[in-house]
């Protein structure tokens, strides 16, 4: 039947991005906002409104979204990159539609979970904080960025609404020694170093409660019996989850959720369950190891390491809570040589400390010696009896592309080792009743050499 | 059960068994080093591949196994395995018979008869995979077709779910790896260095496939267990080896010891996602709901059945996995879900939650649960830092896979029970008592 990215067009659209990746967005790993800068204040002007996201099963659904002001709303809303110490101030205007008879919109606001001392000044009083009522009923919140972590924000007006509708985003403190936009670790702990960083952001929609939303019929709103159909990684249904940063196409849903690394590296996930249903996101490739849970690592008070972490291989987001994870990949063990490396070919290989290749200028670097120039233990069969993916290299090697019959593979294009990642409630592998989507990435391990942005 | 007729009787079953339909490679062949020979019923050799290595060779009068002939090509560290994909029929526990996709071992039977042998012969779960720390596992999968969908030409893999520091090559995701079409087969090769509770399913069309019934149980026993009577189980460890105890991991201290394990897999179907599959409907992605929660592959009273049910019947009275070269069909549930041991022993569950669609939480009503891992590691910080923790209950996302060890020392002999608190799930469909339960009965 189907297989994943068969339309030739996607495929193109698909490697087209892989380049791009390159380009775009070459000095931050997570794509955000800073805000404007002056000495310890980071400033962020935020408005809600509404408009369209697109699905890969070709439907819109009409979602309100927080964006900067001057730019595109999004879905998520801006991701809040700030500096442990800093003073927050976000200033939040309502441009949402006017409700259906009335002449002023539903209210919003925004809550801060993990922080604390918010001060939120301006607008209107609402149940949980201070809310906007309209374009011209600022409502400011200042707090001073606590301790480094992953934490998220949301409307705190009308939440089981709001937050479905898409009023939902990430903010990352860094620690105060860190540059937001080349940062090297997550929280003042040495192993919470990483190489690359990306944001696993969940959510789910249910279609029904938007068109009650965009017909004016709000009243009709019950969440009790919602039922999502729409999965999110980062604001996008697999497979568009793979599509760059800011990929002109996706005006409303910015953020892509590939990850790629090198051999060897180690990668920061920060996870994010905005929703309102649990996602266990199953990491192929190997475990993951659990640093930090909403913001605070995994430690116990007298230790200077994080020596409450654990590994796993399926990490079950929870609504409302956050999660920092370190993943590494190295291939050890495999019982053959991933290069695909014979004797007397001139490849060598010369152990560090942890059995890898150390010469960081070769194309094997970090590879493991101990299986170097064993064979592969099997025979691949003949083409003519398989189904090839879209990332297949053709190749059981890493950074070596084999021939491939006409129209097949052609996603990988520097050879890399390719997983999937993805929400192990499988039903959340469609976008409505079409499989493949949701809940799904790739993860890329592009051999050394290869740039990654 | 009055007559032996089969239900699947279409062409298109008749061009599966003669193998027309088949990819190119139309003989299924595995790849299994030290396999030479077929072992027959009465134990001798003759040539050919069943997937089970030959540590000798026959001899030339009797054709038995001859320990004085060594199979020069026979390595200890070898296991094989092979299964074959594609539909059959399992049995619900209120007697629905529901078709399903799944796998079934052909190991130590002729390879160039998988086609046949294979054919419905889809198993719930899928047949056991049990591991040794230190072997290298050749798996072979052939995909046998879906004898009752000849209109489905779905490829299908194994994945080895938590394979640490896998290849994408043998990690059985189609869109990054290759699948394997109707009539040939497929290698897999893992070098097996970590121990600890797994598991297996196909990830070709994965919502589908696994909601179809493709899942089945894997773990890997620990080196420890071979370690010295009397000596230390680890360098610098005070805990001497005891002959014949286990462990569920390379603890160093004896912590993760049991005497009795059970792989417990919870899983769940929708049967009308599975009815719109046999009757070639849409598939309701969307509306997906489970209404038949199992543990191994069944619904209570099943689960404490130590049987292997008989071959599904369908309501024409019709043997639902039966074909002209097997007319008497094949029993496809193999496995239940019963725990039994002596006051004293310590239990070591093996718990996976394989359910595409639902978190479940099961509890031991009576007897102490220690979490001693979860994604087949041991509870235990990077430096080593122990997280074992007592509890009554386990929660499991789909995909996650939990170590308990359930001690009896001073407990009671008595009938335990081990159940969803997900209460709705303690169901079979419209028999609201049943579903996701078992037994745990400790002998005096
Ligand atoms: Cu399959």
């Amino acid at each position: 039947m189907k297989s994943l990215f068969a339309r030739a067009a996607l495929a193109t659209t698909t490697a087209v991005m892989l380049f791009a990746g390159v380009a775009i967005n070459a000095e931050a790993r997570i794509a955000g906002t800073s805000g404007t800068v002056v000495g310890t204040t980071q400033t962020f002007n935020l408005v809600t409104s509404a408009d369209y996201i697109t699905t890969p099963d070709g439907g819109t659904v009409t979602i309100w979204g927080y964006g900067e002001v001057g730019k595109p709303m999004q879905y998520p809303g801006p991701t809040l990159k700030v500096r442990a110490g800093y003073t927050v101030v976000i200033n939040l205007t309502n441009g949402l539609p006017n409700l259906p008879g009335t002449s002023a919109p539903m209210p919003v606001s925004m809550i801060f979970p993990g922080q604390t001392g918010v001060a939120a000044t301006g607008g209107s009083a609402g149940v949980l904080t201070q809310e906007s009522s309209g374009p011209a009923n600022v409502v400011t919140y200042t707090f001073v960025a606590g301790q480094p972590g992953t934490y998220m924000y949301n409307s705190g007006t009308r939440p089981g609404l709001q937050v479905e509708m898409g009023l939902v985003g990430a903010l990352i403190v860094y620690p105060a020694t860190e540059n937001p936009n080349a940062p090297t670790k997550a929280y003042d702990l040495a192993d919470s170093a990483f190489d690359q960083e990306y944001m696993f952001l969940m959510t789910e929609m249910d279609p029904k409660i938007h068109q009650l939303v965009e017909f004016g019929l709000i009243n009709q709103v019950n969440n009790t019996v919602s039922h999502a159909t729409l999965w999110f990684l980062n604001g996008r249904n697999g497979p568009d989850t793979m599509f760059p940063d800011f990929a002109p196409w996706l005006n409303h849903q910015p953020y892509s959720a590939l990850p790629r690394m090198h051999p060897g590296e180690k990668l920061l996930m920060r996870v994010i369950g905005g929703g309102r249903e649990q996602h266990p996101f199953h990491t192929h490739g190997n475990n993951y190891t659990v640093i930090a849970r909403d913001g605070r690592p995994l430690k116990s008070s007298a230790s200077t390491t994080i020596d409450l972490g654990y590994s796993d291989y399926t990490l079950d987001s929870t609504p409302g809570t956050t999660q920092d994870a370190i993943f590494t990949w190295t291939g050890v063990n495999l019982g053959w040589d991933m290069f695909g490396h014979v004797p007397g070919d001139g490849s060598s290989c010369t152990p560090d400390a942890e059995g890898l290749h150390s010469v960081a200028t070769d194309a094997n670097y970090k590879e493991p010696c101990a299986d170097h120039t064993k064979p592969l233990p099997v025979v691949m069969p003949e083409n003519a009896s398989l189904a090839f993916g879209g990332f297949w290299r053709g190749s059981p090697f890493i950074g070596s592309l084999g021939s491939l019959p006409p129209g097949e593979g052609g996603l990988n294009l520097n050879g890399g080792v390719v997983f999937i990642w993805h929400s192990h409630t499988e039903k959340e592998l469609a976008n409505n009743d079409l499989y493949p989507g949701g809940i799904l990435t790739m993860l890329i391990i592009e051999p050394h050499g290869v740039l990654i942005p | 059960m009055n007559s032996i007729k089969t239900k699947s009787s279409s062409a298109a079953l008749l061009l599966l068994l003669l193998g027309a339909s088949g990819g190119a490679g139309a003989v299924p062949f595995t790849q299994c080093p030290g396999d030479d020979f077929i072992k027959l019923a009465d134990g001798t050799l003759v040539p050919g591949n069943d997937a089970v290595p030959d540590q000798y060779l026959p001899n030339p009068i009797s054709n038995l196994p001859d320990p004085t002939l060594p199979n020069p090509k026979f390595r200890p560290e070898v296991k094989c395995m092979h299964l074959s994909a594609g539909d059959g029929f399992v049995n619900m526990a209120d007697g629905y018979p529901q078709y399903m996709f799944g796998f079934s071992d052909l190991s130590g039977t002729d390879t160039t008869k998988a086609m046949v042998n294979g054919l419905l012969g889809a198993e719930f779960p899928a047949p056991t995979i049990v591991l040794e720390q230190g072997q290298q596992f050749y798996l072979d999968l052939t995909n046998v077709g879906m004898a009752n969908r000849p209109d489905l030409s779905d490829p299908h893999t194994v994945h080895f779910h938590g394979f640490p520091q896998a290849m994408d090559t043998f990690d059985g995701v189609p869109d990054n790896s290759v699948s394997i079409t109707m009539g040939s087969s497929l290698p897999y090769f893992y070098n097996v260095v970590e121990p600890g509770t797994y598991m297996y399913h196909c990830h070709v069309e994965a919502t589908e496939h696994m909601q179809m019934g493709m899942l089945g149980n894997l773990y890997v026993h620990a080196a420890q267990d071979k370690s010295v009577a009397g000596a230390p189980v680890c360098a610098g460890s005070t805990y001497n080896h005891v002959a014949g105890q286990r462990y569920a991991y390379n603890d160093c201290d004896g912590t993760t010891r049991y005497d009795v394990e059970v792989p417990l897999q919870l899983a769940s179907f929708d049967s009308r996602f599975h009815d719109a599959s046999m009757n070639v409907q849409p598939l309701p992605f969307a509306a997906m709901k489970d209404n038949y929660p199992m543990i191994n592959g069944r619904g209570y009273p099943d689960t404490v059945n130590t049987g292997i049910l008989p071959a599904p019947v369908d309501a024409d009275g019709l043997l639902t996995n039966a074909h002209a070269e097997r007319p008497l069909g094949k029993p496809s549930q193999k496995i239940n879900a019963l725990v039994t041991a002596s006051v004293g022993q310590r239990v070591l569950l093996r718990l996976s939650n394989l359910s595409v669609t639902n978190h479940y939480t099961v509890r031991v009503l009576g007897l102490p649960m220690q979490v001693i891992g979860r994604g087949a590691r041991e509870a235990r910080g990077p430096s080593g830092t122990n997280l074992y923790y007592q509890t009554s209950h386990v929660s499991m996302a789909p995909g996650e896979g939990v170590d308990v060890i359930v001690d009896t020392a001073g407990k009671t002999p008595g009938t335990y029970y081990l159940y969803t608190t997900n209460l709705n799930f303690l169901s079979n469909n419209t028999e609201d008592f049943g579903g996701m339960m078992t037994e745990i009965v400790l002998n005096p």
